[in-house]
């Protein structure tokens, strides 16, 4: 007979670490399943299967860097990879890509991920930073370039919305920009352009409050993080008399719906206390919209949430202590922390400007035919057309571009025999009809807009 | 569930159904027992008998002799053999008295019948002090101390929740000596001079209430309160705050609460009405290692091993044996240890390997804690021996409930960090 010794309790919860990742894994293929969906039925089967091998090039980088780590530390290679959950890291960092990535780029970002993100760190439970946050950095560092040519998705509702400085200050004009991505409706579906595993904000809701019902992620982040972000939203909207559909695009854009879901709800880089998941929340908001608002980088999700990574300790040892006692002061601090700020926002907010409406001048006229001098705003300045209409037949007789802002190799590839094509399109239709300039999304709608105008002021 | 604390209490499974419809079965003390001359942490005793001396059930042998007075009494009639230190059910080898049991059982009241309806307060306090009533919930706190003196209390809360899974001692109990708790409950909330009095009891125990509120329905401050299945329930300040909803410093009198054990205020009916000390327990025998679980009715000081030979014996080989249940109760290397007045129960466990990993920091530990605490970070603090961080944690509020270890999905002994760090500030506090 053996009576063992084992220190109190001796009774376990049926939850384990390997499920709650488990179940990670599944909720986070789900919505990878609805990617694959979009860009088979929308694109074609070879976008779709780029995303797979993708997604098998993250994996397998992230697998192989683990095994490389246990083979040198002499550790025991399949105990290892089951406790340490790599391919989970992969799959977080393959959905924040866009598809066009190529896949050294993202073969060495995963490594990066999981080497410098974690295992040098002391592997799984010790990282400071979400390593697929820091894979993602990593990309944007480095590899901003390594987009494969021939994946044209066309332009991202962020990068658009960035292009306009992230302030649309009219509801007419709030609904024509939504209205190439379908409207907020379709957005909140998902069947736009953007990262492959961010844009349906539908299937990411329903995978998080599954996983949030089941115990797998914790629902306080993602909720205080999504009404924190619409309330900010909201405030700059209000500031420059945007419609309340400017406060709902920045919850369904970017990475703000994924990032809640599956990156801030992380538990090894966040704060272990109730309330400090919800300072952390709040301060992921906050330097979200501070980033999309006056950053040179078109999105701030992730970066608030590797810049929040770095404020964990602070917040632990903030909330430290009996957690009934720390109430008041919790809430305290909390109160500081959201009027600090929706300060800084709103202060944020007040420098913003939005891109004036480009102007059309009526110049020389010859006999039916009017010349318009259009100015648009492409990617980063502003571009000024020469627009010929015949007002007989309002038609478009020439485009000429007079003046260049944009990027120069990129949005150069808007020139005169692109252009040529425009010559007698009639409506906006005819005008839409023609494909982008791939690459140079920006410079090409700069174009189809003075056309549009053009033709507009001459009928 | 807060937004800022947590839930600080969960559903868990009880294994409830293993012993609370099973016959119970009365054990006999066999030629020897022995009662333990501990109580609480205590062992300032006065041997009030010699060796040779002829004893019988309820004879007073002992009593406890430093700031409380707990009297200890006999179980069996005989002759006292003698002390010897013998492993003690709270895990550390203590003297007990031996008994050598004559079988024939007869009995002495230790003190007198009290009609509890023309005694006064202070008559009654003291008879509870002279009976050695103790707390049955498992803790043994002398239970005349509550009552001593005590002003201002609103309201007494009776334990009847038995949180604790596998146990099911004190509703066996409580179902087989229904008038005795009737007496022990209306002399406890004389005593306490409070207004009325709530008998908590698991919402889930359907077939239970109605027979608890039939007993009392001649009293109508005496009220069965239904509180949720979830543990730890029965805690004093848990319990204290589901039903009042305040919290308080250190003791629940600071809110006019005093909270007794159901099993406690029978003892406390059965020496009011028969004049008779603790000398047997219900004891709950339950586990996967146990052939056969059942309620045992056992006489105080009665080895283990005899109790679980009275219920199949052990299944497997490999075994925990747990005194109390699996939350709070210690794992014993050996049967050979006694039960005493406030055992509830032996939990047999097959030993099943716990695969521990890393803490993935998901802080469920600090979410369900029940006094809330952060265990993860008592845990980190206690590593890197953080003194100035440990004194932050307040670390001695812990009561080692094991929710924390519980919930750990990563299958942390935290609980048992928690302790070496309470060990480490307490000898650091010595030094």
């Amino acid at each position: 007979m053996k009576f063992n010794f084992k220190p109190s309790p001796n009774y376990r919860d049926g939850q384990s670490t390997g499920r709650i990742m488990g179940e990670l894994t599944l909720g986070l293929l789900a919505v990878f399943a609805f990617s694959l969906y979009y860009y088979f039925t929308n694109f074609s089967a070879s976008y779709g299967l780029r995303a797979i091998l993708l997604m098998i090039t993250a994996i397998v980088s992230a697998c192989g860097t683990e095994i490389l780590w246990c083979v040198f530390t002499k550790k025991d290679i399949l105990n290892s990879l089951k406790n340490s959950y790599p391919w989970v890291t992969a799959i977080i960092l393959t959905m924040m890509c866009p598809l066009s990535i190529e896949y050294y780029a993202l073969a060495v970002a995963t490594v990066i991920a999981i080497f410098f993100g974690k295992l040098v760190f002391g592997g799984f439970g010790q990282n400071i930073f979400n390593p697929a946050a820091v894979g993602r950095a990593t990309i944007f560092a480095s590899f901003a370039g390594a987009a494969a040519a021939d994946i044209v998705t066309g332009a991202t509702p962020t990068s658009s919305m960035a292009a306009q400085n992230w302030i649309i200050n009219s509801a007419e004009g709030m609904s024509s920009f939504l209205k190439p991505f379908g409207g907020l409706g379709n957005m909140f579906v998902g069947l736009y352009p953007g990262a492959i595993g961010e844009t349906s904000a539908l299937v990411i809701l329903v995978v998080g409050v599954i996983l949030a019902i089941r115990k797998v992620i914790d629902w306080r982040v993602p909720a205080t993080y999504l009404i924190t972000l619409f309330v900010l939203a909201a405030g700059v909207g209000l500031m420059h008399g945007a419609p309340i559909s400017y406060a709902l695009f920045h919850l369904l854009t970017g990475g703000a719906m994924f990032g809640a879901v599956f990156m801030m709800t992380d538990p090894v880089t966040n704060p272990t206390s109730a309330a400090g998941r919800i300072m952390f929340a709040v301060g992921c908001a906050v330097i979200t919209i501070v980033l999309r608002l006056r950053s040179n980088l078109p999105e701030g999700v992730m970066y608030s949430i590797l810049i929040m990574n770095m404020l964990t300790p602070l917040i632990e040892s903030l909330t430290d202590g009996q957690q009934i006692k720390m109430k008041s002061k919790n809430i305290r601090n909390l109160a500081i922390l959201f009027v600090a700020g929706l300060a800084i926002t709103l202060l944020v907010g007040s420098t913003i400007k939005p891109v004036a409406a480009g102007s059309a001048e009526a110049g020389a006229t010859n006999g039916t035919e009017t010349t318009y001098n259009v100015t648009q705003h492409g990617f980063q300045g502003d571009n000024q057309f020469e627009v010929v209409i015949d007002t007989a037949k309002g038609e478009v007789v020439s485009v000429k571009m007079t003046e260049f802002n944009d990027t120069p190799g990129i949005g150069d590839g808007v020139n005169d025999d692109y252009l040529s094509q425009f010559v007698g399109a009639k409506s906006e239709d005819d005008v839409n009809a023609v494909d982008n300039v791939s690459g140079a999304s920006y410079t090409s709608k700069s174009a189809k807009d003075a056309i549009i105008q053009a033709l507009n002021a001459g009928n | 569930m807060s937004l800022l604390t947590g839930p600080m209490r969960k559903h868990l499974d009880g294994h409830k159904e293993l012993t609370s419809h099973t016959e119970l079965v009365k054990v006999e003390a066999g030629s020897l027992v022995y009662i333990p001359l501990i109580n609480g942490n205590s062992t300032a005793v006065e041997v009030l008998v010699k060796e040779g001396d002829r004893v019988k059930v309820g004879t007073m042998i002992a009593k406890r002799n430093d700031h409380f007075t707990v009297p200890y009494f006999s179980s069996v009639s005989g002759t006292v053999k003698g002390i010897q230190k013998m492993m003690h059910a709270g895990l550390r080898p203590v003297d007990h008295l031996v008994i050598e049991n004559d079988g024939k059982n007869e009995t002495e009241q230790p003190f007198g019948t009290l009609n509890y309806q023309t005694a006064t307060q202070e008559e009654l306090v003291s008879f509870m002090m002279n009976a050695g009533i103790v707390g049955c919930g498992g803790a043994g706190f002398p239970s005349y101390v509550k009552y001593r003196g005590c002003k201002g209390i609103d309201l007494l809360i009776i334990n009847a929740v038995e949180c604790e899974p596998y146990i099911t001692a004190d509703y066996k109990n409580t179902s087989l000596n229904m008038q005795d708790l009737v007496t022990g409950v209306a002399a406890m909330l004389k005593m306490s001079g409070a207004k009325e009095a709530a008998i908590a009891i698991k919402t889930t125990k359907k077939d239970f209430i109605p027979t608890v509120v039939e007993a009392f329905k001649d009293y109508s401050n005496i009220n069965v309160k239904e509180v949720p299945d979830v543990y730890p329930m029965g805690w004093e300040r848990t319990l204290v705050y589901e039903i009042t909803k305040k919290r308080y410093e250190k003791l629940p009198g600071e809110v006019g609460v005093i909270v007794n054990n159901a099993t406690t205020a029978i003892a406390f009916g059965q020496a009011l009405s028969k004049g008779m000390p603790i000398t047997h327990k219900y004891v709950t025998v339950s586990g996967d290692g146990i052939n056969t679980p059942a309620n045992v009715l056992v006489p105080v000081g009665v080895k283990a091993a005899d109790v679980i030979a009275a219920c199949g014996g052990y299944s497997g080989e490999d075994v925990l044996l747990i005194a109390g249940g699996p939350m709070m109760g210690k794992t014993i290397t050996t049967d050979q240890f006694v039960i005493t007045p406030y055992s509830n129960a032996l939990t047999v466990l097959k030993n099943k390997p716990v695969n521990q990993v890393a803490c993935l920091r998901c802080g469920r530990c600090s979410d369900h804690c029940p006094a809330g605490l952060q265990p993860v970070r008592i845990n980190q603090a206690e590593k890197s021996k953080n003194v100035a961080m440990l004194e932050k944690l307040s670390i001695m509020d812990c009561i080692e409930c094991g929710m924390c270890s519980f919930v750990c999905p990563s299958k942390i002994d935290v609980t048992e960090g928690v302790r070496r760090a309470k060990r480490y500030m307490a000898l650091r506090a010595k030094k």
